[in-house]
């Protein structure tokens, strides 16, 4: 029944559910569930907000790496960053 | 609606000179019949999730309780407890209803079969009507197996309700993925579910990569970081960066400034001619003028020195990991 529902679209419904798993297994709180198969309604709500979280992470993160990097500036402008990096 | 509750009120006022226990039981199920419109309400308002889970498990209790009348309706799972309840009583008293449950049956089927947008409430109390006729059906055998038609039909919508229940489903997923569609930058360019979750897959990956990037500069660039941690981020940045896996961060990102095929470059294919041209390449200078601009033109050197110093000494993980890096970073950078 569902086979004939999705295959309107000439996308095959086995081609929509590699994906939907694939996006699953992106997913940190369904990677922690298991192998066990979420509706899609509920790892669409999901994704949202961990792309949501993801966005809020970068934008945190750049805060703070650009907090960092004027910090450094004065004391020795760049070639610290980069050494601290090459160093590692 | 009304109609519905009237027959069976009339089914209860039949019910009562017969026997008081069976009354009470009889009203007990009524009272279930009547709780039912907000359960059949929120079923159609978009719990699609119980709408969904739950006809399996009427199926079950149906075919069970029918024991091979065929009423196997996906509408049972709104009848289940009354069942019992009914059953019970049938079997007590089986001869005196047949004919009402019977003639009441047809009625609601009529009414049901005319309303299908507003089936879920008829469908109610019909059930439990059907369930008695059956019961006393089996009980008597023959002359009603007219009554499995009418299983039929109700079937027929009940699978209705189901393909309902599905439909607020499918409604349900398309309105989720209009939602990604605005988070998703780029995804309302592209048409069909599958472009759709592609983009969104890509989008996330990106997303995921980028703070891990961040979080291993800011540990590269924090000078109390201890070393693993470093060396940790560094590994795992080093395995994105060398896969195909690192393309889609460069391709979601609008500014596009990097070239996919910067990934398969050699840092010191980067680094020297930035060193050499100033401003021109992707190396460590880009990064540098877009940190800081005052100090654009000094840093390529600096940055310039130790990588050539140490150069013997990297092996190639580390010039993978370098330009894995540089690359991620203008990434970043261009958003």
């Amino acid at each position: 029944m569902s086979s004939r529902r999705s295959s309107r679209g000439n996308i095959s419904e086995d081609e929509i559910n590699e994906l939907i798993s694939k996006l699953q297994a992106l997913l940190p709180s369904s990677r922690r569930r298991g192998s066990g198969q979420a509706s899609t309604t509920k790892l669409l709500k999901e994704t949202c907000s961990y792309i949501k979280s993801l966005h809020r992470e970068v934008d945190d993160l750049s805060d703070r790496l650009s907090d960092l990097m004027s910090t450094m500036d004065h004391n020795s402008p760049g070639a610290e960053i980069i050494r601290s990096i090459l160093r590692s | 609606m009304a109609r519905c509750q009237g027959t069976v009120e009339s089914l209860c006022q039949g019910l009562l000179d017969l026997d008081d226990d069976k009354f009470g039981a009889m009203c007990s199920a009524f009272g279930y019949l009547q709780e039912w419109p907000d359960l059949s309400a929120m079923c159609g308002a978009g719990l699609g999730a119980t709408g969904v889970a739950a006809p399996g498990a009427g199926d079950g209790n149906d075919s069970s309780s029918c024991s091979g009348s065929g009423g196997a309706d996906a509408g049972g799972f709104r009848k289940r407890r009354p069942d019992a309840y009914l059953d019970a009583k049938v079997d007590g008293n089986d001869m005196s209803k047949r004919p009402r449950g019977k003639q009441q049956l047809q009625q609601l089927c009529g009414v049901g079969e005319i309303a299908a947008p507003g089936k879920g409430k008829q469908e109610r109390p019909k059930p439990g009507a059907k369930k008695k006729a059956e019961a006393a059906s089996t009980a008597a055998a023959a002359g009603q197996k007219t009554d499995y038609i009418h299983v039929r039909a109700r079937r027929g919508q009940a699978t209705d309700s189901h393909s309902l229940a599905e439909r607020v489903r499918r409604e349900r997923i398309s309105e989720r993925m209009r939602y990604l569609q605005e988070l998703v930058p780029g995804c309302s360019k592209v048409t069909g579910k599958a472009g759709m979750l592609d983009e969104i897959i890509n989008y996330v990956q990106s997303l995921q990569k980028q703070v891990e990037f961040l979080s291993m500069k800011i540990a590269a660039s924090n000078p109390v970081v201890s070393f693993d941690i470093v060396e940790d981020l560094f590994g795992r940045q080093l395995k994105q960066a060398c896969g195909p896996a690192a393309l889609p961060a460069a391709i979601a990102l609008p500014a596009g400034q990097l070239e996919p095929s910067c990934l398969q470059m050699s840092p010191m294919q980067q680094v020297h001619p930035s060193a050499a041209a100033g401003s021109t390449g992707f190396g460590l200078d880009m990064v540098v003028n877009n940190m800081y601009p005052p100090a654009a033109a000094t840093c390529p050197v600096s940055a310039a020195t130790p990588v050539n110093g140490a150069a013997a000494a990297w092996d190639i993980v580390s010039q993978n990991l370098f330009s894995g890096f540089d690359a991620q970073f203008q990434s970043v950078e261009s958003e």
